[in-house]
């Protein structure tokens, strides 16, 4: 068989040089590609417009395809804000943000994770996010219109007014509102007290993001997370300002650097935080902070200033 | 005699079944000799091979092994393409162009320019046989129609060879007769023609030699004359005004009378009848004579003996 | 060469007599409508909405030629089997293949050619009948030159996404080479997204996945300036000519792979 194979005299041509050559300008086309991709970013206009002005007009083209155009939405939505906040500084515009989520609960209004997530970017303060409480607000409670058994909205609103609005005593009403609803922990109607009781005291804050660290979906608890580390290091610094005020006493002159603080108030080494980067000590005043160049940063002060004066 | 055409063992497998394709032999070891000059029919049933080895002699298809040439040369000789004319079965060309463009479009593929191509496009459409239609865009034709325009396609370029895929198919009997008459020109011409078929009586009438292709397979080729070996099975006797005359006694020397019109009667005779003394003893009695003729073998009985022979040995084998 | 200009040329004339007229009929007369309906509109918004539309039609009409009948030049051609009747003449199937390309591209430039002229005009007669307060809050003017380059990119696309077709008609059915060439086009769309979705994973493989993908589908967005023309931003000269030049690479991979498959098919 090979034979016959061998001696045919106008055998199939072989395309071995021509896949080589393909190859070849494949690899070309890569390179092309790189160095164009230098000098150049997909536009996006200053007044940005998107295509559909409403989510109802939208959702009539979907022509009952709601659910994978709200798919696709909740993708571009997704990569639309983690691709903002990995951008340069000065091009972070997440107005957007907001039209995006808003499309993807009016084509699929039980999108749980949407109404959930979406909240949690947009009451993200800037440079992180939009800082629009406000928004999240109104999303949440567009979600619970559409499935007002649903707890996890209630609760979230409640936490957006403790959190970011430190309105105490509307989160406390959203979350015994939340704790009647049926399938609700148990924890969720004593929450109200406690935060009532203690609105803005970082032990009930504690609570609320540990409790949250026991959610089911990861990227909340890892946000938790994240949160307790940044508690955590809230108390750090407390007690690092303790001390520098302590020098700054003895002295009659604010710490100039860690050194001082280890000869002068016998610290163990220049402190880290939680994501082993050393905090920071203003020469100027002596006050101690998380470094902005650490995950941690900005620490979640009241009223969002910095860390009180001791 | 040089060769047109030649073949060795030259087999082609297609891939039968989608999920697990096993080979399937469409056209098994041919090895066929055309020498120049030569009409050569190739016959055989539908799905016999033949479109096959024509498609592998225009290497529209490449073979599974075995060897091809036209004058010469390997099929895949692009330059032997200049030299040869090839009409597909049930041909099919560009809707939105006209005849007349169609034939410009590859008279400049044969790479004739200017005026050359204007002659050349009327002259070949004049021998098919197509008037003031070539003006026509090609969606309008009938399929009659379609096959001239091939047929006019492959003789462009004055080709050394031609090969047509079942050129009669699709025409009226008057388009039959001018293929007829143009393969007879051609071979006057001294153009060797391969031209399949599975109707025999135009191979009857043009080729002078033959192949038979049964499943693949060559199972016979030669001249017809060698193919027929024209031994007499017998003789047809035609006779008018014998009434009564026909008495049993006459009608025994015959295996079958059969009346037909207006008083007229078929005799059928056995080979060794010996018709004279019967045609005498007829007209003494007042009949007359209207015809005889010979009754010999014809490629058609030949076919039908050769295909069913195939099939049974086939049979054997599988049974075997 | 010359063989692949004659199969170029017949390529040309029986697409031009197949449907392509009737797009830019439907253009110049969508063009019209368009700046009469919009005229009704507020000012000053009516321009934008003009050229967006424009030009979007242009890219629309333009896809719907390449794909549609870019396909049927070849897998048409193979399924119906005219393509017996060429490849026995003295044509190689290399010349087979850069013919048919050439033909279509022919088609596609004369009527985009012929589009933008349309588009033009109605530029024109919007320009023409402004008043200076309206013509001072449009972002660009209505004859900015500076669209001919979104254009031309539009050009560069419809080139490439004629080759897609091509290739896949080399070797499959009309149909299915129709549909794979629509979704490479819609892909090769949210090939910016891809390496935006790269930034954002956190899975090493997955980025990697999206960065392979990004640089091997063909990518399309770097061709969409229509945007930064209808807000009157720059279109840098480097980008310009780097996109093109992936044009003329990519083209060059898509035919030379075409060639390779078509050339070893067998055709029943």
């Amino acid at each position: 068989m090979s034979g016959a194979l061998a001696s045919a005299s106008s055998p199939r041509p072989s395309s071995r040089r021509l896949v080589v050559a393909v190859a070849a300008l494949l690899v070309i086309s890569i390179g092309v590609q790189v160095v164009r991709d230098r000098g150049w970013q997909p536009y996006e206009p200053a007044t940005p417009v998107l295509w559909f002005q409403s989510g109802s007009l939208l959702q009539r083209l979907s022509l009952g395809f709601q659910n994978v155009v709200a798919d696709t939405y909740w993708i571009r939505a997704v990569v639309y804000y983690g691709g903002k906040r990995r951008s340069a500084l000065n091009g972070r515009d997440f107005s957007l943000l907001d039209p995006l989520l808003t499309f993807v609960t009016t084509l699929d209004p039980k999108f749980k994770v949407a109404y959930r997530f979406g909240a949690i970017f947009l009451t993200e303060a800037y440079p992180n996010g939009p800082g629009r409480p406000d928004l999240a607000v109104a999303l949440l409670q567009r979600g619970l219109a559409a499935t007002p058994t649903a707890w996890e909205y209630a609760h979230d609103i409640g936490f957006v007014y403790y959190w970011w609005l430190e309105d105490y005593k509307a989160a406390a009403h959203w979350f015994a509102k939340g704790g009647q609803l049926p399938g609700a922990p148990s924890w969720l109607a004593p929450l109200a007290a406690t935060t009532l009781a203690q609105g803005g005291d970082r032990q009930s804050s504690r609570l609320l993001w540990s409790q949250l660290g026991e959610s089911e979906i990861e990227w909340i608890r890892r946000n938790a997370q994240h949160r307790l580390q940044q508690l955590h290091a809230m108390d750090v610094v407390d007690e690092l300002n303790r001390l520098s005020q302590r020098f700054t006493t003895r002295e009659g002159r604010p710490a100039r650097d860690w050194r001082d603080l280890i000869v002068g108030e016998r610290l163990r080494g220049t402190p880290v935080d939680s994501t082993g980067v050393p905090f920071e000590l203003d020469p100027a005043t002596g006050r101690v902070d998380v470094s902005r160049g650490s995950a941690l940063f900005p620490l979640p002060w009241p009223g969002r200033g910095g860390p009180p004066a001791p | 005699m040089a060769a047109a055409i030649e073949t060795e063992g030259l087999s082609k497998d297609f891939a039968v079944g989608f999920w697990r394709p096993r080979p399937y032999r469409a056209l098994d070891r041919l090895t066929l000799n055309v020498a120049a000059g030569e009409v050569f029919g190739f016959l055989g049933p539908n799905g016999a091979g033949k479109s096959t080895a024509l498609k592998l002699l225009m290497q529209l298809l490449y073979p599974t092994s075995g060897t091809a040439r036209i004058l010469g040369r390997p099929v895949g000789d692009v330059a032997v393409r200049q030299r040869i004319g090839f009409l597909a079965e049930n041909p099919y060309y560009y809707d939105y162009l006209t005849a007349e463009e169609l034939l410009a479009y590859f008279a400049r593929l044969f790479g004739y320019r200017g005026a050359d191509v204007t002659t050349r496009v009327s002259r070949v459409l004049d021998e098919v046989g197509i008037g003031k239609e070539r003006r026509l865009r090609l969606r309008r034709f009938s399929k009659g129609m379609i096959q001239r325009v091939g047929l006019a396609q492959a003789l462009l370029n004055d080709p050394e060879v031609v090969f047509l895929d079942e050129p009669m198919s699709g025409l009226d009997p008057l388009g039959r007769r001018h293929v007829r008459d143009l393969i007879l020109g051609l071979r006057a011409r001294g153009c060797t023609v391969f031209f399949s078929s599975h109707i025999l009586s135009d191979a009857e009438t043009l080729c002078s030699r033959v192949g038979v292709l049964v499943q693949g397979r060559l199972v016979a080729s030669g001249p017809l004359s060698e193919i027929l070996a024209f031994e007499l099975k017998g003789w047809e006797l035609v006779v008018a005004g014998v009434g009564a005359a026909l008495s049993p006694e006459l009608a025994q020397l015959a295996r079958s009378v059969t009346p037909l019109s207006d008083g007229h009667v078929m005799l059928h005779l056995a080979p060794d009848a010996e018709p004279d003394r019967l045609l005498g003893e007829l007209t003494r009695r007042g009949a007359h004579i209207v015809s005889l003729n010979p009754v010999r073998e014809t490629l058609e009985d030949y076919f039908v003996q050769v295909v069913a022979s195939t099939a049974a040995r086939d049979a054997r084998g599988v049974g075997a | 060469m010359r063989t692949i200009w004659i199969v170029a040329g017949a390529a040309f004339k029986e697409s031009v007599r197949d449907r392509v007229p009737y797009t830019m009929v439907v253009f110049a007369v969508l063009m019209i409508a368009a700046s009469f309906l919009i005229g009704e509109l507020t000012a000053g918004q009516d321009l934008k909405i003009i050229k967006d539309l424009g030009l979007a039609a242009m890219s629309i009409f333009g896809l719907g030629i390449a794909v549609f009948i870019g396909i049927g030049l070849v897998s048409k051609e193979v399924e119906r089997k005219s393509v017996h009747g060429l490849l026995t003449k003295p044509v190689t199937r290399a010349q087979f293949i850069l013919g048919k390309y050439l033909g279509l591209l022919t088609t596609l430039v004369v009527n985009l050619s012929v589009m933008t002229l349309a588009y033009y005009a109605v530029l024109l007669y919007m320009d023409s009948t402004a008043t200076a307060a309206v013509r001072a809050s449009w972002a660009a003017p209505a004859l900015d030159p500076r669209q001919l380059a979104a254009i031309v990119l539009i050009m560069g696309e419809l080139a490439l996404v004629t080759a897609v077709a091509l290739f896949f008609s080399s070797f499959s059915s009309p149909l299915l080479s129709a549909m794979l060439t629509l979704g490479l086009w819609v892909a090769g769309h949210f090939n910016g997204d891809l390496r935006q979705f790269e930034q954002v994973v956190d899975q090493p493989a997955v980025a990697w996945i999206a960065r392979t993908l990004y640089y091997l589908l063909p990518n399309l967005a770097p061709f969409n300036v229509r945007a930064e023309v209808v807000y009157g931003m720059p279109v840098l000269a480097s980008h310009l000519g780097f996109t093109l030049l992936y044009a003329a690479v990519y083209i060059a991979a898509l035919l030379v792979a075409a060639v390779a498959i078509f050339r070893r098919r067998d055709f029943k």
